[in-house]
């Protein structure tokens, strides 16, 4: 699907491209077969019922766990036949993950989590790690545990900890489902100031208002994409 | 973070420094990922941060880890130091029986000179000796009748025979002297009484002030200073024999003996064999059981700290899949928790050893009453040991978890 960027006036290349890709566990089709690309910059929103594959998609995109055929190309790299060492190369290196339930290392601080992200792709840099807090509106709070800090407070520090290598495609699970509204609107509020900056994101999500936000949304059903609306964004 | 930055990392933005890359390139990151000094010096400090960070913020796991360490450290060392010190601990029990070390005439002499003594005091060494009684025999006459008389030392003869009963009091002065149990017998000798000696035309009176009993062939013996015998004997500075009590055992008595023997001229030394076999036997027996003690001990402490690093493990199972997530590999994994049970193993091998001696001191106090003896060496040995358990007992718990599949883990979490 390639597209343009209208506003910019300059060709969007595709980010992450996936042709006929299905995954099955045993005999239950996760994915079915299912093509899709994303151009660099876009804001994708994926929905579905539970058991609609979306986990799935995130985990073959985020280089968690492979598919069992079709052909997956991340950042101009086919993941296909590559070695688990490689794919964990590739998610440090192309990908940054929001978990809806945060997964923070509990003794560490907030910005010492910032810095974990940090250690495993490049080089420690403490002053940058507190620069994203700041961008998340927690410097106050970088010497706090996360068991110091709310539900809201910990999604941001997950939001940090996902941007600090500047990866090339944000994977976000359900990064509002365990917020209320005003956190949400938070979270919201810094994926708007990523995509402003041409950030590609891709956002699993139940919540309809939160995937509108997105600049194209598709839903996914029993592995396959039974829906796909523009926003016109 | 509104600029591509400076070290290395790429933009993630569109039209970003990603396009057209190699799959090699991607995947090994070698062009992004330059690896300078102040880089690794920057990961080490973060390494340790994290090491200190989980040993300092999990304070209750840490515990209970450290404890699991701890307390294998304290059996195996305080087993380590009594083992060590049982040799030197037995060596002077063992002499309640009586001297080890005899010092006899060589071959082809009658007696062992007096002056020969400090030479082979020098070779036991001060450290060493506990009692020194030299001996000299004559024949002497009571009513007409030959008896053996021994002149000794008879306040090293304390020492060298602690096991010499003596009814009434021992000699405290000159003309006294201890009468065998069998002679006081035969002549109706009691403590107190006087008797005289005869030896060719010299007679003296003395006191009987103790019978001595040990039942052996003391007992027949008329013994007393020695002076008192060269006073009646008419001779001084000759020895028959010289009885040694020395704090070593076994087959170091045995080289005791070569040593004089090589050293010192006109003198036969011999240990008592019946006592450095019994020495030796003791010991070999108390060591064979402190060592299948200390086997049972680490075999339970593997166990101990085996379970407790899987529990440690498993309990950070989540913590694991999300390192892995966030693009650390299996090695760096097994690097950072191998690394924890490095230092917890090396905390509680401190921790052990310092509480280790203080168990030996107490068993040592309490079954030899005496202080423990220090043996520099032995906390270095437990601080290595107990680390290298840690390390042994972590790897496979640590292996399995580290190659957990993280989508798994954080979907289950």
């Amino acid at each position: 699907m390639p597209a343009e960027d209208e506003e910019k006036g300059e060709p969007m290349t595709d980010l992450l491209e996936l042709q006929n890709v299905s995954k099955t566990y045993g005999g239950l089709h996760a994915l079915a077969s299912l093509s899709l690309t994303v151009p660099r910059g876009q804001w994708l929103s994926v929905v579905g019922p539970s058991g609609s594959g979306k986990t799935t998609l995130m985990n073959i995109v985020g280089c968690l766990d492979r598919a069992s055929s079709g052909r997956v190309v991340l950042d101009g790299v086919e993941l296909g036949g590559l070695r688990s060492r490689d794919l964990t190369e590739i998610r440090r290196n192309t990908v940054g993950l929001i978990f809806q339930k945060f997964h923070l290392i509990p003794h560490l601080t907030a910005v010492e989590n910032v810095m974990t992200a940090q250690y495993y792709h490049s080089m420690v840099d403490e002053a940058e790690a507190l620069a994203a807090l700041e961008r998340v509106g927690l410097r106050q709070r970088a010497a706090h545990l996360p068991s110091q800090l709310s539900g809201g407070e910990q999604q941001r520090v997950c939001i940090a900890r996902a941007l600090i290598n500047y990866p090339a495609l944000i994977l976000a699970d359900e990064p509002t489902g365990n917020l209320d509204a005003d956190n949400e609107e938070i979270v919201l509020e810094i994926f708007r100031g990523l995509h402003a900056e041409g950030t590609t994101l891709i956002v699993v999500t139940h919540d309809p208002t939160v995937a509108a936000q997105g600049q194209r949304e598709i839903a996914l059903d029993h592995g396959r994409l039974v829906k796909e609306v523009f926003h016109g964004r | 973070m509104g600029a591509d930055k400076v070290d290395g990392k790429a933009s993630g933005r569109a039209g970003g420094s990603f396009n057209n890359k190699s799959i090699e390139t991607a995947a090994t990151g070698a062009q992004r990922r330059p690896r300078p000094a102040a880089r690794t010096l920057k990961s080490q400090a973060m390494a340790w941060r994290m090491l200190r960070a989980s040993l300092t913020r999990r304070r209750a796991r840490v515990v209970i880890a450290l404890l699991a360490v701890a307390i294998g450290a304290t059996a195996l060392s305080a087993l380590a130091a009594i083992a060590i010190d049982i040799p030197r601990q037995m060596a002077r029990e063992m002499r309640a029986y009586g001297a080890n070390l005899l010092i006899l005439p060589e071959p082809g002499r009658q007696t062992v000179p007096a002056s020969t003594t400090a030479q082979i005091d020098g070779l036991v060494g001060d450290g060493d000796l506990l009692g020194r009684a030299p001996y000299r025999y004559q024949t002497v006459r009571i009513n007409s009748q030959p008896y053996l008389a021994a002149g000794t030392d008879l306040a090293a003869v304390r020492q060298v025979s602690p096991y010499w009963q003596v009814e009434g009091e021992w000699p405290s002065r000159d003309g006294q002297l201890l009468v065998g149990a069998d002679i006081a017998a035969w002549i109706g000798l009691a403590p107190g009484d006087g008797v005289e000696l005869e030896m060719g035309d010299s007679k003296q009176r003395f006191t009987a002030s103790g019978v001595l009993s040990t039942g052996g062939g003391e007992d027949s013996l008329i013994v007393m200073g020695l002076e008192d015998l060269g006073q009646l004997a008419g001779e001084s500075g000759q020895y028959d024999l010289i009885e040694y009590s020395v704090a070593v055992s076994g087959g170091d008595v045995e080289a005791l003996a070569d040593r004089v023997n090589a050293t010192v001229s006109g003198v036969s030394a011999a240990g008592v064999k019946r006592l450095t076999e019994s020495d030796a036997y003791v010991l070999g027996l108390l060591k064979s059981l402190l060592g299948l003690i200390a086997v049972i001990v680490l075999a339970l402490t593997m166990i101990g700290v085996s379970t407790t690093m899987m529990a440690v493990v498993a309990e950070r199972r989540a913590e694991i899949a999300l390192r892995k997530a966030l693009g650390a590999s299996n090695r760096s994994v097994e690097r950072e928790f191998l690394g924890e049970a490095l230092a917890l193993g090396a905390l509680g091998g401190a921790l052990g050893a310092a509480l280790g001696h203080l168990c030996a001191e107490l068993i040592s106090r309490n079954v030899f009453h005496r202080h423990i003896g220090v043996t520099w060496w032995l906390p270095l040995v437990a601080v290595v040991a107990s680390t290298a358990v840690a390390w042994a007992a972590s790897l496979i718990p640590v292996r399995r978890a580290a190659e957990v599949d993280p989508a798994i883990v954080l979907r289950e979490e």
